[in-house]
């Protein structure tokens, strides 16, 4: 098959391309925000006495593991104008992400706090420390010390999703490549840099986020 | 304005139909080629070791969506002229076949090493040790991380509808802009694939607490 | 719970088995040209169309099968050929590829006549014509093309109403490029853009769903719609060029049309600048 292979688009969008990894890391850093605010938010109410408030928190953790995030994020831009809700590409997306992560965190970080021992919690009131305190010290620490990993993992495919927000035509690295590969044709070109470039970024934040491991979590444990 | 009718309701049915054909195939040839992904990970073999690594490192690293865009794009220009369907498949497989050789890897690896040198001992060979010992119960232990995987891979064929696809994500939209209802129609798709979803993620659930509670 | 080796081994070559029966059928003959008779041979003519954009190219969600302009003149080549018809239904961006990567063997997919189009696909005669509008509510103000600037717009990625309206609006507008016609015109109805560049049905298919609220504002270019073949298939494009030909002198073409917009086109030009009819 004689295709000629012909990077200059790519060459002379790399500028751009950069920018939208930006787009992208800002996307994904403002869906971290978000859903670490649900996910403590959640799962704080998820172990509530009220027993409607702990369903509403699963159903809408169930909700949301359980439906495509493309369906999620149409619905968020195409169809909550017409209830009055309407956003830009944006907050659409980061409203999107933050939503479908925060209900990962929830779950992951349920894991995490399930797995306090009781008498730790206990030993921690007898003490004479606040409840603030216990819930810092003694929970929250070591159960984002044992669920890091996973967090880490959901972070990066966090990163990964955004490039669905390209469907509504958020700014990001793949509509950025999109855009590149509508004026000059060169599809496999393009997206196959892209590709690599997404590399790149996964492979940095994994590095970076083993460094934060590394840093937070290196104290001695029983 | 129209109304939702029941035509287009079969319409998004269609679609369904679509994206089930399209998740079993990507999890069948998926499996097949993620056994193989496993088997050569845990062979000792480093060689094999590494390029099955960066294999999955590069279906791990970058977004499905990417990598639907590269198959159905680039395929065709290595010389396979296939259609729509089948180079999404093949996506589908190649994403498939990283995420379970890894899930596999992990519970093959998560077998005792006493079973396998006892097996050794008594002279059985490779082969027979991995169909009659270790997978059986390696792909056991990995069910509940394989459904797990299953859900995200039926979430995945979504992604189809960028490249034109006509699964249930796209007949979504393609009927809500004949009958202008986006919020009824996507909140009808929501539930379909919640539908097919949620069980598979229950059962998921109850066998890792009945796995836990097996190993405990 | 014991796992049954053997029925873990027969689950496996099930797999397996379904796995090279599926794989078999995925991977057709490589690429090279086509000419009519290989068509023939085939026995199926495999078009390029537009999934979503009425009246040209949709999947009528009543039969699952594709209908509308495009549709029709794909079906009556296809008779011409003595071939049925298999219809690939692609999004706005990914018609030249379809096409030059060998997935499609022609394309009728509302392919608007443009010289940089034409330097990677052979156009055929023009068949039909279509224009392309700024369209938006009736109480949005626009006369000029410095009012897009005010605004936000949306277009579908890689049309033609992309390159018109990037080409003039004036620098700094805002412009939200979606996947395809569907989505565009959503996002006007959803209120996410407040104009849309769109082709000559746009406004009635936005009144269909808020009736008299939306117009034509500008007109960008008219322009002609051609089928597309490979740049190297000049037999193909040889006999589709016969084909139009036919169907413009016995009225046929005009049914088409007729059917689908209300009114029939005859004139069309005999040439358009650096888009060649006929492959050299």
């Amino acid at each position: 098959m004689d295709y000629k292979f012909d990077f200059n688009p790519v060459i002379n969008g790399f500028p751009d391309l950069l920018m939208g990894c930006a787009g992208t890391l800002g996307l994904a850093f403002a869906g971290l925000l978000l859903s670490s605010v649900i996910g403590a938010v959640g799962v704080a109410l998820r172990g509530s006495h009220i027993a409607p408030v702990r369903w509403t928190v699963i159903a809408f953790v169930e909700l949301i593991r359980n439906t495509p995030f493309l369906v999620q994020i149409y619905f968020v831009f195409f169809a909550l104008p017409l209830v009055g809700i309407r956003l830009d590409p944006t907050p659409t997306a980061i409203i999107a992400l933050g939503v479908n992560g925060g209900a990962y965190a929830i779950e992951i970080l349920r894991g995490g706090v399930q797995a306090i021992d009781k008498g730790q919690i206990e030993a921690g009131h007898a003490l004479g420390l606040s409840k603030l305190q216990v819930f810092r010290l003694i929970v929250f620490k070591p159960a984002l010390r044992a669920v890091f990993p996973s967090l880490a993992s959901q972070f990066i495919l966090l990163t990964l999703t955004t490039s669905i927000a390209s469907a509504i035509s958020a700014y990001e690295l793949t509509s950025v490549a999109q855009r590149i590969e509508s004026d000059s044709f060169r599809s496999f070109e393009v997206y196959g840099t892209v590709t690599f470039l997404y590399l790149a970024i996964s492979t940095a934040l994994l590095m970076g986020m083993s460094a934060i491991a590394q840093r937070m979590f290196s104290y001695p444990v029983k | 304005m129209d109304a939702f009718t029941l035509s287009q309701f079969l319409f998004l049915l269609k679609g369904l139909q679509w994206t089930v054909a399209l998740s079993l195939i990507g999890l069948s040839l998926g499996a097949v080629a993620g056994l193989l992904i496993a088997l050569a990970r845990t062979s000792g073999f480093k060689t094999f070791k590494r390029i099955t690594g960066g294999y999955i490192m590069l279906f791990q690293g970058t977004p499905l969506l990417m990598q639907l865009f590269v198959t159905y794009y680039g395929l065709a220009l290595i010389g396979l002229k296939l259609d729509p369907w089948a180079s999404v498949a093949i996506g589908f497989t190649l994403h498939a076949s990283a995420f379970l050789g890894e899930i596999w890897r992990g519970s093959i690896e998560a077998i005792p090493r006493g079973q396998t040198e006892a097996a050794n001992a008594l002279g059985v060979n490779y082969l027979t040790r991995m169909r009659k010992i270790i997978l059986p119960q390696a792909l056991r232990i990995s069910l509940p991380a394989t459904i797990g995987f299953l859900v995200q891979l039926i979430k995945g064929t979504s992604l189809a509808a960028i490249v034109g696809f006509n699964e249930l994500a796209r007949s979504g939209s393609i009927v809500s802009n004949q009958n202008f209802k986006p919020l009824l129609v996507y909140a009808v798709v929501a539930i379909l694939y919640f539908s097919m979803c949620w069980p598979l993620s229950l059962y998921g659930s109850r066998l890792e607490r009945r796995l836990a509670t097996g190993a405990r | 719970m014991t796992f049954k080796t053997t029925s873990s081994k027969r689950r496996q070559l099930m797999l397996a088995v379904a796995g090279l029966i599926a794989a078999s059928t995925l991977v057709t003959s490589p690429a090279r040209a086509i000419t009519s008779a290989e068509i023939k041979a085939k026995g199926k003519l495999v078009v390029g169309i537009q999934a979503a954009n009425p009246p040209w190219g949709f999947v009528d969600s009543t039969t699952g099968q594709a209908d509308g302009i495009d549709a029709d003149m794909a079906k009556a080549f296809g008779k011409e050929l003595g071939v049925p018809v298999e219809f690939a239904g692609l999004e706005v961006a990914n018609r030249i590829p379809a096409l030059t990567s060998g997935r499609v063997d022609v394309l009728f997919a509302t392919m608007a006549m443009l010289p940089e189009r034409a330097k990677a696909v052979q156009y055929s005669k023009p068949y039909i014509g279509n224009s392309i509008f700024l369209v938006a509510a009736k109480s949005v103000v626009i006369k000029t093309n410095a009012d897009m600037g005010k605004l936000v717009i949306g277009v579908p990625r890689s049309s033609t109403q992309d390159s018109d309206v990037t080409k003039n609006a004036p620098p700094g507008t805002v412009i939200r490029r979606f996947d395809n016609d569907a989505a565009t015109i959503q996002a006007m109805l959803s209120g996410q853009v407040q104009a849309v560049g769109g082709n000559v049905f746009y406004a009635r298919r936005l009144n269909e769903a808020a009736p008299n609220t939306y117009e034509n504002k500008l007109e960008f270019t008219q322009l002609f719609n051609g089928a597309c073949t490979r740049l190297e298939d000049k037999e193909l494009n040889g006999v589709l060029n016969a084909f139009i030909d036919k169907i413009k002198a016995n009225g046929e073409l005009a049914k088409i049309q007729q059917k689908w917009t209300g009114t029939s086109m005859t004139n069309f030009p005999a040439s358009i600048e650096g888009v060649p009819f006929v492959a050299k």
